[in-house]
C-alpha cells in the first residue's frame, strides 16, 4: 500500500510537470486530490486498516496530500504569474489628428504673451467704414493708401479694412482712456498675388494709451513682446518711419534672428531685420477718438502675422495660406 | 533715390572730414532708410588723357583704325574702332597693364596689329552709357595726366529707399540730404550761388486758371544759348544718379531737380505765346515727349500754351515743346502744384515720371524763384553770352510763410523720458534750418517752409525732429507701470480659440482661410446667383459671401482629388443684409455610400458642440437655409426657439460640384450667437444608493417609420420609475425596422421591488401593443 502511495504521488508530480494551463492544472488537481480521487478513497479506507498499518499510513497519506496540494499551487501561482500574451508589440500606430492653421497658432503664441503684459485682445469688423479706416486715423483725403488700387471699396460705400488699425480708434471709442489692446485680425489690400503678395492677410495691432507713456515703454514693450516670441533675447532698434496716425512715427528692427547682429545673408550683413512700424500715438487720432492729447499719449505698434508664420514655419509661397490645401495644412499640430 | 557724395561735399564745409563711406548706418537711424552703397571708380585705373597724333585706316578693315597716340611722354600704337577718331583729339587711354570696368588691359595684337592699350567710351569708363564714339576731352586738357584727377569719378553713389522719403519732400534733391548730413555730423552747410536776375524787362504772359492746384508758377526766358554741350562733370554726376544725358538744356533742368527737388522745365522759346495753367476738358488726347498719346480728364490739370495744351502739369511736356538741336532760346518753368491733384493725374495716366514723383510728397513753393535763380546761374556758366530776355514772372497767389509751433518743455520730457537741455533743444532744431526762441516753459519753434507743407505742423512733429538727432538708440527702455484689467471682448478671442482647438483635436478636423468673397466659377458652375454686396471695379470673384459653407466648396474640391475624405472648418466673416458675422463652418466630404456616416458624424459634432462646451441642450427642427439645399435632410440648430445654425446638406448640383459620387454635409453656426450663449451651470446630484434595472426591448416596427415617430409613441408612455431610455441599437430587415430600446428603472428612495418591475414591463407592453408594434423576444 505504501508503494502505491508512493507511485500515486510519483504520477501525480509527474503529470503536474507537464501542464502549463491554469485549467489543466486545476483538472488535474480534482484527478488527485477531488472527492473522487483515489488518494481521497485510501484516505476514507483508512478506517479499515489495522491499528499498526493506521499509524504507518495515516501520516505517509496525509503527508502526500500536504505535498501534493503544495505542489499544485506552487504551480497554479507559476502559471498565473507567466501569463502571456502572444501578439506583434511592435506594430506602428497611426494617431488622427487635425490641424489649426499657422495663423492661429502664432496669433494665439503672441495675444497670449500681450496678455500676460496685461493686453486685452479685440477684434472689429472686416468690411469696415471709411472714417475708422482713413478719417479717424489721420489719413487725409488724397493719401495714396485710400486709392482703388490699393483698397478694397464696396457697392455699399464702405470697404475692406486695409489695416487693423481701425481696431485703435474703436477701441478708444467704446473704452476711452487708459486702455491697453491688441488687435488680430484679417485685412485686405487690392494686390496682385504672387509668392509674397496676398490680398488678404493678417495683422496684428497694439495700443497702449495713459498718462505719460513714453517711447521708452514702446521699447519695452516690443523687446519684450519680440523676446519672448522668439524665445531668445531680441535687441530692438527705432529708426525714423512715417505714418499718418503716429508722430513720431518709427520703424522698429529687431537683431537678425539667424546671426543674432554678427551680420549675415538673410539680413544682408546689417545685423538688423525689419519687423514693424510704430509710434507714439498721433494727437490727432487721439482727439478723433474723445482723448485729450494734453492729458494721455500712447504708442501703438502693427505688424503682419502672416509674415512672422512665414518666417517662424519657413513658409517659403504665402498662397499656401489661403489655399486650403490639407497636404500642406495639416502638418500643423495643436499646441 | 541715388545721392552722389561727391555733390554733397559741395554744400557742406570742411567736407573733407567727414567719412562718406561709413556716415550712412546713422543716416538710417537718424533719417531715412539707406539702402545700399556703391563705391564707383574703383574699377578704373591707368587711365590718363592722350592725344592722337597719328590716324590710318586699317587696311583690311572699314571700322578700325590705326592709331598713334602720345600721353606728353611716349607714344603708344592703338588699334581703335570709334568712328570719331581724328589726328588732335584728345580722350582717355587706358595704357598696358590699366583697368576699365574692372578688367585688365593688356598690349595684344588686334587685327594683325599690336595695340599697346585701349581709347574709352563713357561706357567703358562706367561714366555714362554711350558707346558711339570715343570720349573727348577739351582740347586744351593736360595730356598724360590720371583722368580721375581731373573728373569726379571715384564717387560714393548712396541708395536711399523712396519710401522712406515719403514724408519729407525737402529731401528730395541732394541740397536736402546735405542739409541732414550736417546735422548729424555738426558741420556748416553752404549757400547755393544763384544768379541775380534784374526786373528791368518784359513780364511772361502766365496765367494760373486754378490756384488750388497750382500755388506757383514762375517763368524766365533766355536766349542766346549757343552751347548745348553738357560738361562732363555734370553728364558723370546725372549718370551715377540715373539719369541719361541728353544736352545741356534737358540736362540741366534734371540737375536742378535733383540738387533742389524742384522738377522743372525748358520749352522751346520759339514756339511760347502765352502759359495758362488750367484743367484740361475731359476725354481731350495730348501726345506727351514719350511720343504716347493719352487721354485726359476734366480733372487733369494741364498747362496750355495759346490755347493748345503744352504740357500735362507736373508730369511730362508735349512733344511740340521738346528741345530741339537747334533751340538757342528757352522758356523756363518752375512751378509748384498741388500733391493730390498731380498723384491723381498720375494713377490715371499710369505715367510716374520724376517730377510727378517730387509733386506728389507737396514740394515747397518757396523753392520755384530759388530753382530757376541756380539754373540761370547754371547756364551763364556755359553761355557766358546769355542774355535774360524776360523779368522772372512769378505768380504766386497765396505765398506761403514760416509756421510757428509751441513745444511744451515737459510735452518733450513725458514723450522721451529724458532731460533735455535748452541748448541741445536750440542746436539739434538750428541745424535743420528751423529758428527757436527758448520760452520759460515751452520753445517757440519757427518752421522753415520746406518742411511745413505737410510734414511738420504741431508739436510732436517737433519732438521727433529732436529726439531722432539725439538718436533713439539712446533712450533707455521703460517697463510699463499701468495695471489694467481685461475688458469682456477678451473671451471671445479665447472661445474662437477654444472651438477651433476642439474641432481639431476631437474630430480630426482641419482649419482653413479662405476669401470673403464667392468664387465667380463656383457660383456659375452651381447654376447660383447671388445678391450682395461687391467690390468695386471687378468682375470676377467680386460678391461677398453671405454663406461661408458655399464658399469653401472650392477647398472641398481641391482637396478630394488627393483625399478620399475631407473635413474642414473656418470660423470667418461673412457679409449678411449689409453687416458683418461671424460664422463657423464645419463641411465633412466622403464617398457618396458613407453619407449616413458623415450626416452622423456631423450631428454628433454639433451636439457636442453645444452640450460639450456650453452644456445647452438643442433640438432640431426641418429648415432649408438656402434654395440649393436639400429640403429633406437640413436642419436649423435651436436653442430655446432661437436658431444658432444649420445642419445642412447640399442639393445635387452643388454636391457633385465638388466631385462625382460623393457625399457632402455641412454644419454652420453662428459664431455670434455662440459665443454669447453662456454656458450652463450644472449642480450637483447625489448618486442614488438604490441599485438600477435596465431592460432592453427590441421593437419591431415598420421600415418607413423613423425613430423621430417612434419617440412620439415612447414620449407619452409615463412610469415614474423610469429614470432614462435610450436607443442602442438598430436593425435594419428587407421590410421590417428593429430598434431596440433600454430603460433604465430606479428610485432615489428604495430598491424596486419585483412587482413594481413587473408593473412597468405589463404597462409598457399594454402600451406598444395599443400603438399597433411589436416587442420581439
Amino acid at each position: 500500500m505504501k508503494e502505491k502511495v508512493l507511485k500515486l504521488k510519483e504520477e501525480a508530480l509527474q503529470e503536474l510537470q507537464k501542464l502549463n494551463k491554469e485549467a489543466d492544472v486545476l483538472n488535474c488537481k480534482a484527478k488527485y486530490l477531488g472527492k473522487k480521487s483515489k488518494l481521497n478513497e485510501l484516505l476514507s479506507s483508512l478506517k479499515n486498516l489495522s491499528v499498526e498499518e493506521k499509524k504507518e499510513m495515516g501520516p505517509l497519506l496525509n503527508q502526500t496530500k500536504k505535498e501534493l496540494e503544495e505542489a499544485f499551487s506552487k504551480k497554479l501561482e507559476e502559471i498565473n504569474s507567466q501569463i502571456s500574451y502572444d501578439f506583434d508589440e511592435t506594430l506602428p500606430v497611426y494617431v488622427q489628428t487635425g490641424s489649426l492653421h499657422p495663423i492661429t497658432l502664432v496669433a494665439k503664441e503672441m495675444t497670449d504673451i500681450l496678455k500676460r503684459m496685461g493686453f486685452t485682445v479685440v477684434s472689429g469688423p472686416e468690411m469696415e467704414e471709411e472714417y475708422y479706416n482713413f478719417e479717424a486715423l489721420n489719413i487725409p483725403k488724397d493719401h495714396p493708401a485710400r486709392d482703388m488700387q490699393d483698397t478694397y471699396y464696396l457697392s455699399n460705400g464702405k470697404l475692406l479694412r486695409t489695416h487693423t488699425s481701425p481696431n485703435q480708434v474703436r477701441a478708444m471709442q467704446k473704452y476711452g482712456a487708459p486702455l491697453k489692446v491688441c488687435a488680430p485680425g484679417r485685412v485686405f489690400r487690392n494686390e496682385d498675388m504672387d509668392a509674397n503678395h496676398e490680398n488678404t492677410f493678417f495683422q496684428l495691432e497694439g495700443m497702449v494709451i495713459d498718462k505719460d507713456i513714453s517711447i521708452s515703454n514702446l521699447i519695452y514693450v516690443m523687446r519684450s513682446l519680440l523676446s519672448e516670441t522668439f524665445k531668445k533675447d531680441v535687441k530692438v532698434r527705432l529708426r525714423p518711419g512715417f505714418f499718418p496716425f503716429t508722430e513720431p512715427s518709427f520703424e522698429l528692427d529687431c537683431s537678425c534672428l539667424i546671426c543674432g547682429g554678427k551680420g549675415c545673408p538673410t539680413c544682408k550683413n546689417s545685423g538688423w531685420l525689419e519687423f514693424c512700424g510704430c509710434g507714439m500715438i498721433h494727437p490727432n487720432v487721439l482727439k478723433e477718438s474723445g482723448i485729450d492729447p494734453e492729458e494721455y499719449t500712447g504708442f501703438a505698434f502693427g505688424f503682419g502675422i502672416t509674415r512672422l508664420a512665414m518666417m517662424k514655419y519657413k513658409i517659403g509661397d504665402i498662397r499656401v495660406l489661403n489655399s486650403g490645401d490639407i497636404r500642406a495644412l495639416d502638418e500643423f499640430e495643436i499646441e | 533715390m541715388l545721392i552722389s557724395c561727391n555733390r554733397l561735399k559741395k554744400y557742406i564745409t570742411d567736407a573733407e572730414d567727414i567719412d562718406f563711406l561709413h556716415l550712412w548706418d546713422d543716416f538710417t537711424l537718424r533719417v531715412a532708410e539707406v539702402e545700399g552703397v556703391t563705391v564707383k571708380g574703383d574699377d578704373l585705373d591707368g587711365v590718363v588723357t592722350a592725344k592722337i597724333i597719328e590716324c590710318e585706316k586699317h587696311p583690311e578693315s572699314d571700322k578700325l583704325s590705326l592709331l598713334k597716340v602720345t600721353d606728353g611722354e611716349k607714344e603708344y600704337n592703338i588699334v581703335c574702332g570709334a568712328p570719331n577718331v581724328r589726328v588732335g583729339f584728345v580722350g582717355v587711354l587706358v595704357k598696358d597693364g590699366g583697368m576699365v570696368s574692372g578688367i585688365k588691359i593688356k598690349t595684344r595684337k588686334l587685327a594683325g596689329y599690336p595695340s599697346e592699350g585701349m581709347m574709352c567710351a563713357v561706357d567703358e569708363l562706367g561714366i555714362g552709357s554711350d558707346h558711339d564714339g570715343i570720349l573727348e576731352l577739351p582740347s586744351d586738357t593736360p595730356l598724360g595726366v590720371d583722368f580721375k584727377s581731373l573728373y569726379p569719378v571715384e564717387d560714393i553713389i548712396v541708395e536711399i529707399d523712396n519710401k522712406s522719403l515719403t514724408n519729407r519732400p525737402d529731401l528730395w534733391g541732394h541740397y536736402g540730404i546735405a542739409r541732414e548730413v550736417c546735422a548729424i555730423t555738426n558741420h556748416e552747410l553752404l549757400p547755393i550761388s544763384l544768379l541775380d536776375i534784374p526786373d528791368d524787362k518784359k513780364d511772361l504772359d502766365i496765367e494760373i486758371a486754378n490756384p488750388e492746384l497750382c500755388k506757383r508758377y514762375c517763368g524766365l526766358e533766355i536766349k542766346n544759348l549757343v552751347n548745348n554741350k553738357t560738361p562732363l562733370e555734370m553728364q558723370i554726376f546725372l549718370h551715377y544718379t540715373g539719369m541719361r544725358s541728353l544736352n545741356l538744356l534737358v540736362d540741366v533742368t534734371n540737375f536742378l531737380m535733383l540738387e533742389l527737388g524742384q522738377p522743372m522745365h525748358a520749352f522751346d522759346e520759339r514756339v511760347v505765346k502765352n502759359i495758362r495753367v488750367q484743367l484740361a476738358n475731359d476725354k481731350d488726347t495730348f501726345t506727351t515727349l514719350d511720343g504716347v498719346e493719352r487721354t485726359l480728364s476734366k480733372d487733369t490739370l494741364m498747362i496750355t500754351n495759346g490755347d493748345k495744351y503744352f504740357g500735362i502739369a507736373g508730369i511730362m511736356g508735349g512733344l511740340d515743346s521738346e528741345i530741339l538741336p537747334d533751340t538757342t532760346s528757352v522758356f523756363i518753368e518752375s512751378a509748384c502744384f498741388d500733391a493730390g491733384s498731380i498723384r491723381k493725374s498720375a494713377v490715371r495716366l499710369g505715367l510716374r515720371t520724376e517730377a510727378s514723383a517730387r509733386y506728389e510728397k507737396s514740394l515747397d513753393p518757396n523753392m520755384c524763384d530759388v530753382a530757376i535763380k541756380r539754373l540761370a546761374y547754371l547756364l551763364k556758366q556755359e553761355n557766358p553770352e546769355m542774355e535774360i530776355t524776360s523779368n522772372l514772372t512769378d505768380i504766386y497767389p497765396e505765398p506761403l510763410l514760416p509756421k510757428t509751433v509751441v513745444l511744451k518743455k515737459n510735452k518733450l520730457k513725458k514723450y522721451t523720458m529724458i532731460h533735455f537741455t535748452d541748448e541741445e533743444v536750440v542746436n539739434s532744431l538750428t541745424s535743420l534750418g528751423f529758428k527757436v526762441e527758448v520760452l520759460d516753459d515751452a520753445y517757440s519753434v519757427i518752421v522753415p517752409t520746406y518742411r511745413a507743407t505737410k510734414d511738420i505742423s504741431m508739436d510732436a512733429d517737433i519732438i521727433e525732429e529732436i529726439v531722432r538727432l539725439y538718436g533713439y538708440e539712446n533712450i533707455k527702455e521703460v517697463p510699463l507701470k499701468l495695471e489694467l484689467t481685461g475688458k469682456e471682448e477678451d473671451t471671445v478671442w479665447n472661445k474662437e480659440y477654444d472651438v477651433k482647438k476642439f474641432l481639431a483635436s476631437r474630430y480630426s478636423l482641419n482649419e482653413v482661410h479662405s476669401y470673403l468673397w464667392f468664387d465667380s466659377d463656383l457660383l456659375k458652375e452651381c447654376h447660383l446667383e447671388k445678391q450682395n454686396v461687391s467690390l468695386l471695379g471687378k468682375n470676377e470673384n467680386n460678391i461677398l459671401r453671405d454663406d461661408l459653407s458655399l464658399s469653401l466648396l472650392p477647398m472641398v474640391k481641391n482637396n478630394l482629388k488627393n483625399f478620399d475624405k475631407v473635413g474642414i472648418f473656418e470660423i470667418a466673416t461673412v457679409i449678411i443684409n449689409n453687416e458683418n458675422k461671424r460664422r463657423l463652418s464645419i463641411l465633412l466630404a466622403d464617398e457618396e455610400k458613407n453619407m449616413k456616416d458623415i450626416y452622423m458624424n456631423a450631428k454628433e459634432i454639433v451636439v457636442s458642440l453645444f452640450q460639450t462646451l456650453k452644456h445647452q441642450k438643442i433640438e432640431w427642427q426641418k429648415e432649408v437655409p438656402d434654395g440649393y439645399y436639400d429640403e429633406n435632410l437640413s436642419y436649423a440648430i435651436l436653442i430655446k426657439k432661437k436658431t444658432m445654425g444649420y445642419l445642412k446638406v447640399f442639393n445635387g448640383v452643388c454636391t457633385r460640384y465638388i466631385g462625382k459620387k460623393k457625399a457632402l454635409v455641412a454644419i454652420e453656426i453662428d459664431f455670434d450667437e455662440y459665443v454669447s450663449l453662456p454656458v450652463l451651470e450644472t449642480l450637483y446630484q447625489e448618486v442614488s444608493k438604490y441599485p438600477t434595472v435596465t431592460l432592453d426591448y427590441t421593437i419591431l416596427t415598420s421600415k418607413n417609420m423613423k425613430y423621430e415617430d417612434l419617440l412620439k409613441i415612447l414620449k407619452p408612455f409615463y412610469n415614474k420609475f423610469v429614470k432614462e431610455y435610450k436607443l442602442v441599437g438598430t436593425y435594419e430587415e428587407e421590410k421590417k425596422m428593429k430598434y431596440t430600446m433600454r430603460y433604465i428603472l430606479g428610485s432615489e428612495e428604495k430598491t424596486l421591488e419585483s412587482k413594481e418591475i413587473d408593473k412597468f414591463k405589463e404597462k409598457f407592453m399594454e402600451h406598444i401593443t395599443k400603438n399597433g408594434l411589436e416587442i420581439l423576444f
